[in-house]
């Protein structure tokens, strides 16, 4: 069966494909790093509870303040790149979705039960003891699967020629296992997200010192060790993947392919640079040599996508019925909002420490 | 249609939308109403300077923060998820056409989360001034939402002019939009009283629960006046189709749009007995009893709104299941297969037909139908259709299930989506095309045609005559089949004899009893209105008997035979007549069949099967049936009457002409209720839809239709017109008499009918018939095959009424019956159906006919006394 007959005809977009990529880039770049904050400390902390036979310590405690913020923000921040990949990819995702729709929407459940453990962990903290090391390593396993099946969806949409199995298997139990680079892909974002995970807890052990707390010194070497052993994992693991990928798919004579390397090449630089400044525990350019890392590492991954598509769909593909004024309205609410969440932190940091409630 | 369908079976039917939408709907409003709650909860506290206060309100605001943010949250994502995987054609409109409100609303949830941990984590540590404008943030950027999602919502259900001109603002700020938000918001408020009660009853002390859940009451009735206005606003704000799609021709919305009014007072009540000081016992269960009503409130409002839009996800621009309106006429032309892009098979053949119904069925009908599960099941809903009853229901089915998508395919794909459901759910196929039957061997009564001074003839009025044996439920009829005879006194001018006669019959003895065989009397008194003997007719009429005499003919009236014996099914029992003179001598005798059968199809589409050897007969399923598909379709009560010991005769409500003191019941006549109705499933075809329910097939169990017109190639529709034509005369006639409902039924039959419905001569059953002299111009050869449209004007004037040109010899004397004219044949053989020509002439032909005059003058004929052309070779020997 030809895999082209199968591709689903796209529906129109209203401005050119150019913003929503933009602001998929973007939006998407706020969601690993949360993403990655999120699982990265929860596995950490897991660690931190087996290895202490549920003991606490400070970064564990840290994190069972912090987890249900982070599933919040990480959830919503997944929001808008999902909404504009649809717009973008939406005939690609909508039909790897359903192909695996069993799995795709058991995330919901899944996530629902990490999301209310997280709080019993931090609400319980104190009470649960030996309890902690089960219960930080079932968010930690919950949060994994929903990044295997990820992983899996944003790799089968990218492959049609697989999705005629459909046909033997309708039940939406279908993954993408058979695709070589699914493995290495989910560790390199995994070690990724564990080592963004130390960098965590390396920053706010440091803004803990930095507001006098004294005890908090070791606890940003701790994480900066995570960071750096991770990354350097990672380096081992990402060239797996890099191995993994189909013969002759990247290729020079294509921006795309030129872009891939260029980005990939930086990106390892100032992963390499990130990793020893975190050994030297320099946790703010450690900082910013890892963010610099993530946006060309998700700029590689965007060239990834374009590559693997060639065959069968290009963005410019997509047909325009321009409607602007919509798009306005929306930056005018974008940029409103910032500044209002702007104004209610500053408000609250101001407000914060000084009283009690005059009451 | 563009995508794969998620084969979900028990799960499909969209009930993993509703499982999930319901509870993130109902949490999703509490995110919005909760807001203002605790912001004016807290003012309150303020005001009141009461520290307990506002401790309530700091441990509600936990509360609303773990419900909306954790479950009201993910479910959110969860919808969005679930429609992407049941509805992806319709989500990627959604997607595509609203992507800068759903950004919108993605900045107005950020701000909601931001907001509620600042508001909640910063209880007691923050200016109450800059406290209480972070929860006015909160619930600001939570009806903001509120404001987006609804005007996508609302688009689904009326997108008025964006159909026209694709517009963005047209679409989000639709008709609808205002009501709705404004129905939406009072709702939100109801709902955040509700969770109220939930925590101010779970307070220790009573002097604060007493006053927050007081509180939380105010919450629930002083908004309600507002929302029931809000409800009526956007009910009157709905375009009149929608209106009437939802509260008058969907059935099924009848529980929710009751539930709807029925738990209105019900929660105003409950508001009003929770501000009574009660026990923490009492107001404990009767709180979460509360949010349990609100919740199937919410599920019925929203139930509602969704059966609102049906056949459509998106109201006039994509159905249910997916596919876009524009495409309805390209998929109609070249089939579904050559469209869908996710079914394997292209073409179907007798191997895949099969799987290719299942295909089908995955694409058409899953989104709204599973198999085996909670919603719409299919196997529940078309347990009772055979493969082709099924197919002709679904070429028909918007036509009195306007919530239903039309069908969108090919007539052969058609046929495959209903095999694949009755045979491949049900187990449930067609019976046999063609059905055995045995020639039937007569004796053939005596004639001497030197010596015999009489000929007798004799005949059944009604040629084609069938029976529901269902009485124990329902009666088309009774059974009651009519025979004439005439008795000729031979000579030079032969007479026919009526006086100082008698003339006696008498049944085939296997059908003798009918009794054993159909609950006829049993139910007669109360179908009929009389208590009648056993193998006794609605006339008086047994199973042998003497003749009445009537004005030239001898008439027994309506002898109660039945198709069966013991042996099983035979549709032509044989009546033998004898003419006595007046001291007891046989002056003559013949036979004639008399025909009559229960084959009607009617279990093809209402369940059950053939009674009787497989192939006639009426179980007890199908009578059931059909009466359950009435009370659904009409709101009548007939099952259960029937069921409690008052079968049903259709044309107690269905006559002809009601009886004078009675008041007519403004319903059709029978015939055209009948056919206006079976006509939209049964569309597009010839004399194959005849036989369905009629016993005209000449491969069925009875091959009414068996005299020389059938032989030579006619068929019913030749003088009856095709069924939506015949449908459509009947249909006008009722018009005429100002029966509403005909009208009603006239519009679906309108399209692709080969006679204009406006140039169709309306007519009255039983009365305006087709006429042979249409075609039989001057009795000559007819020079056309066809007569529909033109109608005998009285009962005198109909074939079995009419005689010869003397004014006293019967045209179906020497004719024979109706549907049975001679030369007569069909499975059953020759000589059931000739008796009398072959008794006569030793041949099957009219007597008489070849110039064989002398089967009752005596003398060479030269007049053509009986009709023009007659004295001549018959023209298809």
């Amino acid at each position: 069966m030809d895999p082209t007959t199968l591709i689903p005809t796209p529906d129109a977009i209203p401005v050119h494909w150019g913003w929503f990529h933009i602001l998929l880039l973007v939006t998407f770049t706020m969601h690993i790093l949360l993403m990655n904050a999120m699982l990265g400390t929860v596995f950490i902390a897991a660690v931190n509870h087996f290895t202490r036979d549920g003991g606490g310590s400070p970064p564990t405690q840290a994190v069972a303040e912090k987890l249900p913020f982070t599933i919040a923000f990480a959830v919503n921040f997944g929001v808008a790149p999902l909404l504009f990949a649809q717009v973008l990819y939406g005939h690609l995702i909508y039909t790897s979705s359903i192909l695996m729709g069993t799995f795709w929407l058991s995330i919901i459940g899944i996530l629902i039960a990490a999301y209310y453990l997280a709080y019993v962990y931090k609400y319980k903290y104190h009470q649960l003891e030996k309890g902690r090391a089960l219960l930080t390593g079932s968010i930690c396993i919950l949060l994994l699967i929903i990044a295997f099946l990820f992983s899996n969806n944003f790799t089968l949409m990218l492959h049609p020629e697989s999705w005629a199995r459909y046909f033997d298997k309708p039940g939406g139990l279908l993954l993408n296992l058979a695709d070589p680079t699914i493995w290495p892909r989910y560790l390199h974002f995994m070690a990724a997200a564990v080592a963004v995970g130390g960098m965590s807890i390396a920053l706010f052990f440091s803004y803990k010192k930095h507001t006098g707390d004294a005890e908090a010194a070791p606890w940003i070497g701790y994480g900066c060790k995570w960071f750096a052993y991770a990354t350097f994992i990672n380096f081992g693991i990402g060239a797996w993947f890099l191995g993994s990928l189909p013969q002759g798919i990247v290729s020079m004579n294509t921006s795309s392919g030129f872009f891939f390397l260029v980005f990939l090449i930086g990106g390892i630089i100032a992963a390499v640079f990130a990793a020893l400044l975190a050994l030297k525990e320099r946790v703010m350019p450690a900082l910013y040599s890892l963010l610099t890392t993530i946006v060309l590492m998700i700029l590689v991954r965007d060239m990834l996508r374009t590559l693997y598509l060639q065959p069968w769909f290009s963005r410019s593909e997509l047909t325009v019925q321009a409607s602007y004024s919509p798009l306005l309205v929306f930056l005018l609410f974008f940029i409103g909002g910032i500044v209002l969440i702007g104004w209610m932190l500053k408000i609250t940091f101001q407000n914060s420490d000084d009283q009690e409630a005059q009451s | 249609m563009n995508y794969p369908v998620w084969q979900l079976d028990f799960f499909g039917g969209g009930f993993l939308i509703a499982a999930i939408a319901v509870f993130h709907v109902y949490l999703s409003h509490f995110a919005v109403g909760g807001g203002l709650f605790l912001v004016l909860a807290e003012m309150k506290a303020y005001r009141d300077e009461d520290n307990a206060i506002l401790e309530y309100v700091r441990k509600h605001a936990q509360f609303f923060l773990l419900i909306t943010m954790v479950a009201g949250g993910i479910t959110g994502v969860g919808i969005w998820f679930t429609i992407a995987l049941l509805n992806p054609a319709a989500t990627s409109v959604l997607i595509h056409t609203f992507v800068f409100a759903w950004a919108a609303e993605w900045v107005f949830f950020v701000i909601e989360i931001v907001a509620l941990f600042i508001y909640y984590y910063s209880f007691g540590k923050m200016q109450r001034k800059y406290h209480l404008i972070i929860g006015w943030i909160y619930f600001g950027a939570a009806w903001m939402s509120l404001f987006i999602i609804n005007g996508i919502i609302d688009f689904m259900l009326t997108p008025g002019s964006w159909i026209e001109n694709q517009n963005f603002w047209s679409g989000l700020f639709n008709p609808t939009f205002w009501p709705a938000l404004a129905f939406r918001t009072f709702l939100a408020l109801l709902i955040a009283g509700l969770f109220g009660f939930v925590t101010a009853t779970w307070v220790k002390k009573e002097p604060l629960r007493i006053t927050m859940t007081r509180f939380a009451a105010l919450w629930l009735l002083i908004p309600f006046v507002l929302f029931i206005f809000s409800a009526y606003w956007y009910k009157v704000a709905l375009p009149a189709d929608i209106q009437e799609m939802l509260f008058q021709r969907m059935p099924a919305m009848t529980l929710y749009i009751d539930g709807f009014m029925w738990i209105s007072p019900i929660l105003v009540f409950g508001g009003l007995l929770l501000a009574i000081r009660m026990p923490q016992a009492v107001t404990k269960p009767i709180a979460l009893m509360m949010l349990i009503i609100g919740l199937l409130y919410m599920g019925c409002f929203e139930f509602m709104r969704e059966g609102g839009r049906k056949p459509y996800i998106i109201y006039d621009h994509m159905y249910s299941n997916s596919i876009f309106t524009r495409d309805m006429e390209k998929i109609n032309q070249q089939g579904l297969l050559a469209n869908a892009k996710w079914i394997k098979n292209k073409s179907i053949t007798d191997d895949n037909r099969l799987e290719t119904g299942r295909e089908l069925y995955n694409v058409l009908c899953l989104s709204c139908h599973a198999v085996g599960g909670p919603m719409h099941d299919i196997q529940k809903l078309t347990a009772g259709f055979t493969p082709s009853g099924l197919d002709a229901m679904i070429s028909g089915m918007e036509t009195f299930h306007p919530y239903m998508p039309p069908y969108a395919g090919s007539d052969e794909e058609r046929y495959a989506l209903a095999y694949y459901i009755a045979y491949g759910l049900n187990g449930r196929l067609d019976q046999e095309a063609t059905v055995a039957v045995n020639k039937k061997r007569i004796a053939m009564p005596p004639f001497d045609s030197d010596a015999a001074t009489h000929v007798l003839l004799a005949w059944n009025t009604l040629g084609m005559h069938t029976i529901s044996d269902t009485y124990e439920h329902w009666a088309l009829q009774a059974p009651g089949n009519t025979i004439h005879a005439q008795l000729i006194l031979r000579g030079e001018t032969p007479e026919i004899v009526t006086d100082e006669v008698v003339l006696n019959y008498h049944m085939e003895p296997a059908f003798s009893n009918p009794a054993d065989h159909v609950d006829f009397w049993d139910s007669s008194a109360i179908l009929f209105g009389e208590e009648l003997k056993r193998n006794t007719g609605l006339t008086g009429s047994k199973m042998q008997g003497t003749m009445t005499q009537e004005d030239g003919y001898f008439m027994a009236d309506q002898i109660p035979v039945v198709p069966y014996t013991k042996s099983g099914y035979d549709p032509y029992p044989i009546v033998t007549i004898e003419a006595k003179s007046a001291d007891g001598t046989l002056l003559a005798s013949t036979k004639v069949a008399a025909p009559v059968s229960t084959e009607m199809g009617c279990y093809q589409c209402h369940g059950g099967q053939w009674r009787v050897e497989h192939k006639a007969g009426f179980t007890q399923t199908t009578a059931r049936n059909i009466l359950a598909v009435h009370d659904r379709m009409s709101g009548t009560q007939l099952l259960t009457k029937a069921e409690t010991g008052e079968p049903q005769r259709c044309q107690h409500c269905h006559s002809v002409q009601p009886p004078a003191e009675t008041p007519s019941t403004g319903q059709l006549n029978l015939s055209a209720a009948i056919h206006g109705f079976h006509s939209a499933f049964l569309k597009g075809q010839g004399a194959e839809s005849c036989s369905r329910c009629h016993p005209s097939s000449p491969t069925g169990a009875t091959q009414s239709l068996r005299g020389i017109h059938n032989e030579i190639g006619l068929d019913c529709t030749s003088c009856h017109g095709s069924l939506e034509e015949h449908a459509i005369s009947l249909l006008k006639g009722e018009a005429e008499q100002g029966h509403n409902q005909a009208s009603v039924l006239l519009e679906h039959l309108q399209q692709n009918v080969a006679t204009a419905t406006d140039e169709i001569t309306p007519r009255q059953p039983w009365v305006n018939q087709p006429d042979c002299l249409n075609c039989h111009l001057e009795f000559e050869q007819p020079e056309n095959d066809s007569t529909f449209n033109q109608w005998t004007q009285t009962t005198e004037e109909l074939y079995r009424n009419r005689t010869d040109e003397s004014g006293s010899l019967f045209c179906a004397a020497c004719h024979s019956s109706p549907h049975g004219v001679y030369p007569a044949a069909n499975g059953y053989g020759e000589q059931v159906h000739n008796i009398q020509p072959l008794q006569y002439q030793d041949n099957t032909l009219p007597i008489g006919s070849n110039l064989n005059c002398a089967v009752c003058h005596t003398v060479e004929m030269e007049d053509e006394m009986h009709h023009p052309n007659m004295l001549r070779e018959f023209r298809n020997q």
